[in-house]
């Protein structure tokens, strides 16, 4: 029983949804719109889920003495935060916004620019002439980077060459990758509603 | 001390080669592609008054790159003079959303309710796109500002997508995909968007399929946008310091090789 | 009225005539996947060819065991329990669970979506159930981190950092901190497989990657490690339904290029 609801919620479910899709009739479209707002709803009680692991684990953690600095800026944060927010509330111009605005966004926005810094590290690795395919893989970055800088200016036949590039060859193997992609969610999701896929339950071999 | 890697140096090479290049002012000279002029006719063809949504789909971490992106396109709508509904699929996005409408109202005297409404953030968003698909009033009772849905006079003539000339997705990562897919392919919503560079490949499939109407990419395309509506608005600084960044990789690229090379014949000696 | 915006279609017929076609296609697929999964007889005769990524992963658990050292699994910041890549990265957990519960090593799995970490949680700790060694699942290995993409890039760096795992799998859905996940993962010396439904980040992975499972090899490389029959017979309604795109494709380049030499639609019922 506690395995046969869940697949049969989610064996109705999905026909239902699947059905819906084909209608414009305003018993669809209300189905349509309600489901959406439910499913809002549940996923905001999954987060408090998240939050009570996320403080229990790092105040085992602490008094483990496992990782403890970080666990403590973790746990501070979060308590900081919380307790600006049911203070001042969190709409703009409040301490929480302030918080957000001049340190979560710098901070975020620092480690969003090291990938500037691995994709340099990573093509002064990935991009060597090992092999013919390597080869080509390595002349067309090239072009393709040296289109984007001013240089590329100075080459007329370059920014075309760099867009052939991408429109033509590249396209057509991310057009095949994605045909795949598509597949494979196909029958992944068709699995999960006909019952035979249940990992999303727990695994049941 | 310990030693410092290669991967080091590379680091501290494009800190530095960045770092200068922020510093200079040299105007480049950047060629308009076809899909920012496609973002720009659109919204110059549209009636004056027509009503777009835009959403803000990034988080707080992407701003450098999408602020310009994100004041090109909203400058060029505001002072065409059409409505402009905001919504956040992000909750991160949600403040920087109103903050960079109200900036840019601000400038052309467009008024609150009247000229542009901020909805604010949902939650889920394949499940926020696809009730907004049928009622936006039901997906966002209240706007942001806690304003109830009909008392915000642009609105009370906006049921769903069919009343919108289109959603404008400003995203630094896939949400693009899911309007396209369920805005798009559901509710037959045009789609255009602003994205950040390291996105435009994704979605060029899309934009030949003709499901995204319209890509405005990265820094460049910020950029171009400005040179377009004539406002400098610091995309064009950027592109500076990217194309500075894409010589330096070209560069290590061939430095790299040079090394492959010479190992490879001291190795067979 | 409770949706006003309902009643302006209130005279619609219950069949929506425009989306005939996508009906046609989507049951054609139903059909095609519902045989191949249940007739016993083609079902038995499918194999799965090799993929290099299903045998590495072995290694890499074998490697992290001499090594003493543990294995990082992260399904990625983009996706959620909803998307077929996070259910199909589940497999590869449910697999790897069980080979770390038998050789005893240390299995870390940080994720971004509490949702994602109660399944895995169930997941992983049915494998040691199943394994064997129930006594060995730790649950506050399998843990939820940050919702925002750079702050869980920042925790799960911070995890390789400091644990310096020996071998690392991202599979799942990523977005623009795979490659800050995976460069960190390379700077430690780790072994690294990965899998991802996001073509942009695909070349990131096999720049950065020891092992990449490009698109829908994910999917199949999951079917394979699930070790159910059912599972795996599905994959082999993909190779068919790929076939039938590809012939349809063919027509529509020939049904194109005669529209385009002849200047009139004479084929144009195409355009559905």
């Amino acid at each position: 029983m506690e395995r046969r609801l869940p697949l049969l919620v989610c064996f109705v479910s999905g026909l239902l949804m699947f059905i819906m899709y084909f209608s414009s009739h305003p018993t669809a479209r209300l189905i349509n719109l309600t489901v959406p707002l439910y499913w809002q709803i549940v996923f905001a009680f999954t987060l408090i889920i998240g939050v009570a692991s996320y403080l229990r684990n790092n105040v085992r953690g602490i008094k483990k003495g496992e990782s403890r600095p970080y666990r403590i800026v973790s746990v501070g944060g979060f308590v900081t935060m919380v307790a600006v927010a049911a203070i001042w509330g969190i709409k703009a111009d409040t301490p929480f916004m302030w918080i957000f605005e001049n340190i979560q966004i710098p901070m975020q926005s620092t480690v969003f620019a090291l990938l500037a810094f691995f994709v340099a590290s990573a093509s002064f690795r990935g991009f060597r002439a090992r092999s013919i395919p390597a080869t080509i893989l390595l002349i067309t970055a090239l072009l393709i980077l040296l289109s984007r800088t001013p240089l590329g200016n100075l080459f007329d036949f370059l920014p075309d060459l760099a867009d052939w590039l991408r429109n033509y060859p590249s396209m057509s193997a991310r057009r095949a990758i994605l045909v795949g992609i598509g597949l494979g969610s196909l029958t992944t999701s068709l699995r999960v509603i006909i019952g035979i896929e249940r990992t999303w339950l727990g695994g049941d071999k | 001390m310990k030693r410092l890697e290669p991967r080091h140096w590379i680091f501290v090479g494009l800190f530095v080669a960045i770092g200068c290049t922020m510093l200079l002012k040299i105007p480049l000279e950047i060629p308009i592609t076809d899909q920012t002029q496609k973002m720009y006719d659109y919204i110059e063809s549209l009636p004056e008054g027509s009503p777009l949504i835009i959403s803000f789909d990034h988080e707080a971490s992407s701003l450098p790159e999408i602020k310009p992106i994100a004041l090109s396109i909203l400058r060029h709508a505001f002072r065409k003079g059409h409505k402009l509904i905001g919504v956040a699929l992000y909750a991160e996005g949600t403040l920087i959303g109103y903050r960079l409408m109200q900036e840019t109202a601000a400038e052309y005297d467009r008024e609150y309710g009247r000229d542009y409404a901020y909805l604010g953030f949902r939650p889920q968003y394949i499940a926020a796109i696809l009730s907004m698909g049928e009622s936006l009033e039901q997906t966002f009772p209240q706007d942001y500002l806690g304003n109830d849905f009909q008392d915000i006079e642009m609105l009370r003539t906006i049921g769903n997508y069919d009343d919108v000339a289109g959603v404008i997705s400003i995203a630094d990562g896939s949400l693009t995909t899911h309007w396209i897919e369920y805005g798009g392919g559901r509710y037959d919503v045009r789609i255009l968007a602003g994205v950040t560079a390291a996105m435009v490949t994704t979605y060029d499939p899309y934009v030949a399929s003709g499901q995204l109407n319209a890509l405005v990419a990265g820094l460049r395309g910020a950029a171009e946008y400005e040179k377009l509506i004539d406002r400098e608005g610091g995309g064009n600084r950027g592109m500076l310091a990217q194309s500075t960044a894409h010589l330096y990789v070209i560069v290590l690229i061939i430095i790299g090789n040079v090394a492959y090379f010479r190992s490879r014949r001291k190795g067979r000696g | 009225m409770l949706f006003p915006v309902l009643a302006t279609t209130a005279n619609v017929g219950w069949f929506d005539p425009d989306k005939l076609w996508t009906l046609i296609a989507a049951l054609v697929a139903i059909v095609i996947v519902l045989y191949t999964t249940y007739h016993r007889k083609s079902r038995d005769k499918f194999k799965v060819r090799q993929i290099a990524g299903i045998s590495a992963v072995e290694d890499a658990i074998g490697r992290a065991t001499e090594m003493a050292r543990p294995i990082l699994f992260t399904p990625g910041w983009g996706g959620d329990i909803q998307r077929p890549t996070t259910i199909a990265s589940m497999n590869f957990l449910s697999h790897i669970a069980e080979k770390t519960a038998s050789y005893d090593c240390t299995l870390i799995y940080p994720t971004h979506d509490p949702v994602i970490m109660t399944v895995a949680q169930e997941v992983v700790r049915e494998s040691y159930v199943r394994a064997g060694h129930a006594d060995r699942y730790r649950e506050d290995n399998i843990s939820y981190v940050s919702s925002t993409q750079f702050g869980y890039a920042a925790a799960v760096d911070g995890l390789i950092s400091r644990q310096k795992p020996a071998s690392i799998f991202l599979l799942g859905t990523f977005e623009a901190e795979s490659l800050i996940l995976a460069e960190t993962g390379n700077s430690i010396g780790a072994i690294q497989i990965a899998g991802t439904d996001s073509t942009i980040q695909l070349s990131f992975f096999i720049v950065a990657c020891d092992f990449t499972l490009i698109g829908e090899e994910l999917f199949a490389a999951s079917g394979y490690l699930s070790g159910n029959r059912s599972i795996l017979a599905s994959v082999r309604a993909q190779d068919i339904l790929k076939v039938i795109i590809i012939v349809l494709l063919m027509v529509a380049v020939v049904v194109a290029s005669i529209n385009e030499i002849s200047g009139e639609q004479l084929l144009g019922w195409w355009g559905f």
